[in-house]
């Protein structure tokens, strides 16, 4: 009934790529989409190969839009991935040559490898959404989303991501083995790059940036907000956590259960959209105490919620 | 932490107290030995933490125990032997291992044992042993409960504070129902059989025979004689008449039932006074001298003034009496003065010498008697209850050699006199003095106090009261009260008024008080006018109203809620019934709800709902009626919508 003429192609789109190209995968692929509808970047954590880069590629071929890869080693430079001016002899100056950065969608393979410098730049980068080479600034194009991935068991000659830039990253998630019955399918069907390579796109950027206009205006009511509030509070009142969620990360929490109601197809946030995406949001951005650092962010995220009533009247 | 099981252990021994205590006294030496090794070896063992004897060693030393008491009983017989295998048999269980069923079993018996202890007292100590026996049981049973799931288990302070509280809110929430219960619940007002058969008579204090000499020291007991509800009186009047001894035959007096005629004129104040004996085999009623008349059933009044109660007393009484007395109460006809002048054939010599002696003294009775009272008072005679005269010279003895007795020789030996010398005279028995109560605005009158005096019949003035051991050289210091009351005794005061008030308002409350209330009530409601009435209670009815409205407000504000909560508290239960997804503590959103239950009423329910609800506007009244009609469909069960 209060269902506007919402999209749609968008939400289609997901359910084309879930159901037909990465099954048992719906969950980071909705986050995804999540992230490019705010305007976010995503970090994903997990074991190499559970399908990390198939989703970013994916991402990539069915929105049509362009696709850089940076496969990040200890000695990878700013510059390999910021780009580069380079002297032109026939033209007699420099010319700047972009990096893999200057695309649409940015996989950032193995984050966690790179080392500080060249984190900082790419976070910069992420942040300011510009990059700005002797003295010239380079916009990054719109829509910027960044695909990060780093493999948490793997800690050998790694630069752990400080809290700071962390909260960069608008969702962490996981993947995860896929189900038994859809993994033995997977098995029998081989791996699928070349059917992503060759996939037509579904959206065209400015759909994108349509639905994200519509993803603003998604109302949040009061009910929902203060819930939103609840649990903020209660991260930072809780006894494992030493910091709480901050302000950008409540923001965060706003605008991503916006566009999870806008995917689910409502113009309104229900608080189920809120529960859907606390984890993803809130988990990877909590400091916990330094006894409580190996506790189970999500699983104390989880509890939270569990303890903060529902508006549901 | 706290282990359940030590709890459990101190509760079942204090409960088991609480059921022996009462007891006990009423027990013969046998159980009372058994009761007390079991509780010692039974704490001896818990203390130890081992149990060397099975309990189906004990259950078979209890059945010769059993056996033994079951030939003892009889008719004649029949409470003793049943108490003594309650007690056994909680002796027993004390000493034994308190598993789970053990201790209840010592609950039961310990009930069952305060109980038979009612049978031969009802003080209100009994209602102090069964609140804690009941308070106790109620905290022991919650306790069992955990200790019957883990035998070891402990729980944390603040954990326990809430199960004890909440454990005690049980015996707490019956209290209301005591107080409505007791009004209309049958009672007894004795122990049943205690009163019925009672213990060896009290050997001080009041009797029906004046015998001075028989022993030669007397043993005081403050056990309580009565009490009588009155305003403070003069020590001096405090006279209470109970008996009158008209023949003696030199030592002992006694009563004789056929006592002439007298027309007595009472002059005076009035005392009205409401007197509550102690149950007691004695028939003869007290009042403060001189009763003239006495408000109670089944009453035989003699002419000397002495009331005495028909058959046996079969509750506790209490009765009504007003007296008139400054000491001498005159008499319309003159008295048969040869009956009160009646003596044994021979007297010893030197008495009949010290009466001829009083004889030359006067002709008149009032000089005579002025004669003997300055001798007693010139005398030199002192009161004492120990080293008395005895045997059969004993009034002589104390007359002229030892000089020192109690009232009984005073009066005696004063009566003797007067009537060897001509005054015509009687003994009265009773009481003198008496505690006053301020708590309780009564006098509280023991045994110690029973007193004899002397009642000489003076021509003019009537019958006269003469207290000749107040001619005693130290009666000032035996019957002046002490300046002021020893804490003990206001201590014993306070607890008396309480038993006092027990007595009154528990014990004595009988089917006549229940009856007189509804009668009460009922004349209240007949002569009421239903107008007048409910004005006047108009505005009290409509404050408790309104409170009862507020609290009922306060406590259920559900009942006020929104027709939003309203229909979503429906939808919620119903979605539980028919798709067994609980929604209460899960914390589950509509749309997960929606979800799990995968059915499209329950998805547009949720739809509707939700869209209004996280708009921050109420549904419309379509809305509201789609959702009602979607719910219809829920509970009918069908699938689709039309």
């Amino acid at each position: 009934m209060n269902q506007p003429a919402l999209p749609h192609a968008f939400t289609k789109v997901f359910e084309t790529l879930s159901r037909d190209y990465l099954q048992g995968k719906e969950e980071v692929l909705r986050l995804s989409a999540i992230a490019l509808l705010v305007g976010g970047h995503i970090l994903v954590e997990d074991l190499p190969g559970l399908g990390k880069t198939t989703v970013a590629l994916a991402l990539a071929g069915v929105t049509g839009l362009s696709f850089g890869r940076v496969q990040c080693t200890s000695d990878l430079l700013p510059s390999d991935i910021t780009g580069l001016s380079i002297f032109n002899r026939e033209e007699g100056h420099f010319s700047f040559q972009p990096g893999p950065i200057f695309n649409n969608i940015v996989l950032l393979d193995e984050i966690n490898r790179a080392m500080p410098r060249t984190q900082s730049a790419m976070l910069e980068a992420m942040e300011e959404r510009r990059v700005t080479i002797e003295g010239v600034t380079h916009p990054l194009p719109n829509p910027f989303m960044v695909f990060a991935t780093q493999n948490p068991s793997d800690q050998s000659g790694t630069f752990l991501l400080p809290e700071s830039q962390l909260d960069r990253f608008l969702l962490c998630t996981g993947i995860g083995y896929p189900a038994e019955q859809l993994e033995r399918e997977i098995i029998a069907g081989g791996g699928i790059r070349e059917r992503i390579g060759s996939m037509a796109p579904l959206v065209t950027s400015a759909e994108i940036m349509a639905a994200r206009s519509n993803v603003q205006a998604v109302y949040l009511s009061d009910k929902v907000l203060s819930y939103i509030h609840n649990i903020v509070l209660a991260t930072r009142a809780h006894d494992l956590i030493l910091t709480g969620l901050s302000t950008r990360a409540a923001i965060n929490l706003a605008q991503t259960a916006k566009a999870a109601a806008f995917l689910a197809g409502r113009d309104y946030v229900a608080p189920d959209d809120v529960k859907s995406i606390a984890v993803a949001v809130s988990a990877h951005r909590l400091v916990m105490r330094s006894d409580m650092s190996t506790a189970d962010r999500g699983g104390v995220i989880r509890t939270i919620i569990a303890g903060i009533a529902l508006p549901l009247a | 932490m706290v282990a359940i099981r030590s709890l459990t252990t101190i509760l079942t021994y204090v409960i088991g107290l609480c059921g022996m205590i009462p007891l006990f006294p009423w027990l013969t030496t046998f159980p009372r030995v058994i009761l007390v090794a079991g509780l010692l070896s039974g704490l001896w063992q818990d203390r130890r933490g081992s149990w060397p004897m099975k309990s189906w060693m004990q259950n078979v030393a209890i059945v010769p125990v059993f056996l033994f008491y079951a030939l003892q009983f009889s008719r004649a017989n029949p409470i003793q032997p049943v108490i003594s295998v309650l007690a056994i048999m909680l002796a027993v269980r004390l000493s034994g291992e308190k598993s789970v069923r053990h201790s209840l079993q010592i609950f039961a018996l310990s009930m069952f044992c305060l109980a038979s202890s009612s049978l031969f007292d009802l003080s209100p100590v009994f209602l102090i042993y069964l609140g804690l026996l009941l308070f106790m049981v109620a905290l022991a049973l919650v306790l069992l409960t955990f200790q019957n799931q883990d035998y070891a288990m402990t729980v944390s302070m603040p954990d326990l504070k809430r199960i004890l509280f909440s454990a005690l809110l049980m015996p707490i929430l019956a209290v209301p129902l005591l107080l409505f219960f007791f009004p209309i619940m049958p009672r007894t007002q004795l122990p049943l059989w205690h009163f019925l058969n009672p213990p060896v008579s009290r050997t001080t204090g009041y009797s029906d025979t004046v015998e001075p000499g028989s022993q030669s020291s007397i043993a005081e007991s403050r056990t309580l004689a009565f009490r009588a509800e009155m305003p403070r009186q003069a020590l001096g009047q405090l006279y209470w008449r109970g008996t009158v001894f008209n023949r003696t035959d030199g030592i002992k007096w006694t009563r004789i039932d056929r006592i002439p005629s007298e027309q007595p004129v009472f002059t005076g104040q009035t005392v009205m006074q409401v007197i509550f004996p102690e149950p007691s085999a004695v028939r003869t009623l007290i009042a403060l001298d001189r009763p003239a008349s006495l408000a109670l059933q089944r009453v035989k009044r003699s002419p000397d003034g002495v009331f005495e109660l028909i058959g046996r007393a079969e509750r506790r009484l209490s009765y009504t009496a007003s007296s008139q007395s400054n000491g001498s109460i005159a008499q319309r006809n003159s008295i048969n003065r040869l009956f009160y002048l009646q003596l044994p054939p021979r007297l010893p010599d030197r008495i009949t010498a010290l009466a001829s002696e009083i004889v030359r003294a006067g002709k008149d009775d009032s000089t005579r008697v002025a004669y003997l009272e300055n001798y007693f008072r010139s005398g030199g005679y002192r009161y004492s209850t120990r080293d008395l005269a005895t045997g059969v010279r004993a009034l002589e003895q104390f007359l002229f050699e030892k000089k020192q007795g109690h009232c009984e020789f005073f009066a005696s030996s004063f009566a003797l006199l007067l009537r060897a010398a001509g005054v015509p005279c009687r003994l009265v028995g009773g009481y003198l003095g008496g505690e006053f109560n301020q708590m309780g605005g009564y006098y509280l009158v023991t045994d110690d106090k029973a007193h004899v005096w002397v009642e000489a019949y003076i021509e003019g003035s009537g019958w006269v009261r003469i207290d000749p051991s107040s001619f005693a050289t130290n009666a000032g210091d035996v019957w002046m009260p002490p300046g002021s009351r020893s804490l003990r005794l206001r201590i014993t005061l306070a607890v008396d008024s309480f038993n006092h008030a027990w007595n009154r308002s528990v014990i004595a409350y009988d089917f006549e008080q229940q009856i007189t209330i509804v009668r009460h009530v009922g004349s209240l409601l007949q002569g009421a006018n239903p107008a007048k009435m409910l004005r006047s209670s108009a505005p009290y009815f409509a404050g408790c109203l309104l409170l009862a409205g507020l609290l009922f407000a306060a406590r259920r504000a559900s009942l006020f809620r929104s027709r939003e909560q309203r229909i979503l508290n429906r939808f919620l239960r119903m979605v539980e019934e028919k798709f067994d997804i609980s929604t209460g503590m899960s914390g589950k959103g509509l749309f997960e709800l929606a979800s799990s239950a995968d059915n499209s009423h329950v998805s547009e329910f949720v739809a509707i709902y939700a869209g209004a609800l996280y708009h921050d506007r109420r549904l419309t009244d379509e809305e509201y009626l789609r959702l009602r009609q979607i719910l219809r469909f829920l509970k009918d069960g069908k699938s689709k919508i039309p």
